[in-house]
């Protein structure tokens, strides 16, 4: 069908910025054969799927509406329930962790937070240190120093004080991702974090995850809409279409007219800018459903 | 980065100790005045009746308070007094009247209705957060109604059981919100499951009620059932103290100790979830606190509506949603309602008793459409 890149061998892209470019990048966490469905639905949303992220790096899951890439990442935020298949963090299973265990080592900011109003910014990432703390346990100088680390990173330092009711949505996603910063795991896993946000907040939000694949050993995976903004930020991709995963690997190969037509159908035009390796995608218009005359639409 | 740190790291638990903030102290302080006043215009007035200045004296009456014996007589029962030392009640030296009536007669309603007041807002809070509907009462997940059920059964068909109505009344409550969880139950539950099986449960089982009531004759039984099912503290006695307090402490301390998880489970399933909370066990331990909570209330006063419902909101509107400060808040404000609800149940027709039922439910109305006209949004939380 299409381009199935392995994620190994096409690892030492020289204009990567992340630490491990230099050599094959460990696996952090491997899903295989997942199934995933829904009570309210007969057929499963993923169906049999595999998927490896490589440890350090940012992976992005991109696909149209309904192409499972939430599912996906719900699956290995033990948010929903697998038919069958297994997740494993580093070769553990991650079903054979206790809730709090797991919520030290893997972070998964939802798509939709409700935000107790009266709540100061503060209170709120102090909530990320929950998996941290005993029943009995109150706040320790680690918490806070996790508090202040996560706050500084998100850079909303000039809002902690601020109740949540005052923020705009684009502040309070920062500070959401604050408090699964706070969480301090090993993988982040972030379901559609810019998508409502205004140009700036997206950029804010991509901006942390830059510095956290640059600056710390954090996998992140997560889920984008803007196909130039997941070639732009992450090191690899994976291209999802009707709960199948078609393509992953670097952006660079990922990214195609030919994958364009057959994942997103639209037909574009996309363009490799030479210095940065970064491609540039010109829309050009939607594929009906049944057009024959479009050239790439049967791969 | 670490210049930073050093700067804010203090500033948090510097907040954590001084979490008695002005606002919640002044909640406090107020319920306490409350307390102080309506409790003792309950203890000067009555049939037999007496000044302020006498009642606050037989209070602290020497014979009573510097007396062990009878403070073990009062507190923990004629058993225990026997125990302890050997002395029956008859054998205690003998009281002024006005300090016979006030600690044996009017003393027990006023630490019941404190000790319902609470239970009713501690209760209702931690159902609002539960639920996440500001709107949710102690008795939204079926305890009502399964308490009602109970007491009708006993009072028209079990009559012999009379004796044990409070504690099977309380148990007919837990029983029906265990109904309501597995009617609910799907692979898990969610707050409007929770309600709309509340909602079924209750519809049933009212139902069943009102027919038991087509069906007894007995005028005398309909205004025992009556009273119960609005709740009431007429002939409130030590006994019933002495069985609520303990279980009082209980269902006080868990809702402290619970109020992290609550705080976190008001950000939603999936959020509580992801910070590694085992939200359906927590919320089920949380609700099974809950009901117990309120099935000490009934066990002394029956089904007191309102009360549960107002007073979180009331604290909440002064203190915020965090739920250390809501349940501190609720231990003081809960009582002052209930007490000074009482005042009006005892003394407004005086000679005849109101069930304190009719009067929290005729402040609560008016208080929730001062609060529909002055809030946009209502319900959610």
């Amino acid at each position: 069908m299409a381009t199935n890149t392995s994620t190994e061998t096409q690892q030492n892209r020289p204009e990567s910025t992340s630490q491990n470019a230099s050599e094959p990048a460990e696996r952090k966490v491997t899903a295989t054969g997942l199934r995933i469905g829904y009570p309210s639905a007969d057929e499963p949303v993923i169906d049999g799927e595999s998927i490896a992220v490589p440890d350090g790096e940012v992976t992005a899951l991109i696909g149209p509406n309904g192409s499972g890439k939430s599912t996906l990442l719900k699956g290995i935020a033990r948010q929903v329930s697998l038919e069958t298949g297994s997740v494993l963090l580093d070769g553990d299973d991650i079903h054979d962790l206790e809730k709090k265990e797991f919520a030290r080592r893997i972070g998964h900011l939802s798509q939709e937070n409700v935000s107790p109003g009266s709540l100061t910014v503060e209170d709120l990432v102090y909530y990320g240190r929950y998996p941290h703390r005993g029943f009995f346990e109150s706040v320790t100088a680690e918490d806070e120093a996790a508090v202040d680390r996560a706050i500084s990173l998100a850079g909303i330092e000039h809002l902690r004080g601020r109740e949540l009711d005052s923020l705009s949505g684009g502040q309070k996603q920062l500070v959401w991702i604050a408090m699964a910063l706070a969480q301090e795991t090993e993988v982040l896993l972030l379901d559609e974090p810019t998508t409502f946000l205004d140009i700036h907040h997206q950029l804010e939000v991509m901006e942390i995850v830059e510095t956290l694949r640059d600056h710390s050993a954090v996998t992140v995976v997560l889920v984008l809409h803007d196909i130039e903004q997941a070639a732009r930020y992450a090191d690899h991709l994976v291209a999802l279409r009707d709960g199948s995963i078609y393509a992953h690997g670097p952006p660079t190969d990922v990214l195609t007219e030919a994958l364009l037509a057959d994942v997103f159908r639209i037909e574009a035009h996309v363009e490799y800018d030479t210095d940065h390796g970064e491609p540039k995608i010109t829309p050009l218009g939607p594929i009906h459903r049944g057009s024959s005359g479009d050239a790439s639409h049967d791969a | 980065m670490s210049d930073a740190h050093s700067k804010t790291a203090s500033s948090h638990a510097d907040r954590q100790n001084a979490f008695v903030d002005s606002k919640l102290l002044s909640v406090c302080l107020g319920g306490s005045a409350i307390i102080v006043v309506s409790g003792l215009v309950q203890l000067s007035f009555g049939a037999y009746s007496m000044s302020v200045g006498q009642a606050w004296r037989a209070l602290f009456d020497p014979a009573v308070v510097t007396d062990y014996r009878w403070l073990l007589n009062f507190f923990f029962g004629e058993d225990v007094l026997h125990a302890l030392t050997g002395y029956r009640t008859e054998d205690l030296p003998e009281l002024s009247t006005a300090t016979h009536i006030v600690w044996n007669i009017r003393l027990p309603r006023v630490l019941a209705a404190v000790v319902v007041g609470m239970n009713l807002a501690i209760s209702g809070a931690i159902f609002q957060a539960v639920t996440r509907n500001e709107l949710a009462s102690p008795f939204i997940l079926g305890v009502s109604s399964g308490a009602g059920l109970m007491i009708l059964l006993v009072l028209t068909a079990f009559s012999g059981l009379t004796a044990f109505l409070p504690l099977i009344a309380a148990a007919g409550g837990a029983l029906a919100f265990l109904v309501v969880y597995a009617i609910a139950w799907n692979n898990g539950t969610s707050p409007v499951r929770l309600v709309l099986a509340g909602v079924i449960v209750g519809t049933v089982f009212g139902s069943v009620q009102t027919a038991m009531f087509v069906f007894t004759d007995d005028i005398a039984v309909v205004q025992q059932a009556i009273s119960w099912l609005n709740g009431s503290l007429t002939g409130v006695s030590w006994e019933h103290v002495r069985i609520a307090l303990p279980w009082s402490a209980v269902t006080v301390g868990l809702a402290y100790l619970s109020s992290r998880q609550l705080d976190v489970l008001l950000l939603g399933e999936e959020t509580a979830s992801s910070l590694g909370m085992s939200v359906e066990r927590i919320r089920f331990a949380l609700s099974g606190v809950a009901v117990l909570a309120a099935a000490v209330s009934i066990a002394v006063a029956g089904i007191v509506s309102f009360v549960g419902l107002i007073v979180p909101h009331v604290v909440r509107n002064v203190v915020g949603s965090d739920h250390k400060q809501l349940m501190i808040g609720c231990l003081f404000v809960g009582p002052a309602l209930m007490i000074s609800a009482d005042v009006g149940a005892r003394l407004a027709l005086n000679p005849v008793q109101l069930p304190v039922g009719i009067v929290t439910g005729l402040i609560g109305g008016p208080y929730f459409l001062y609060l529909m006209r002055k809030k946009q949004q209502l319900g959610e939380l």
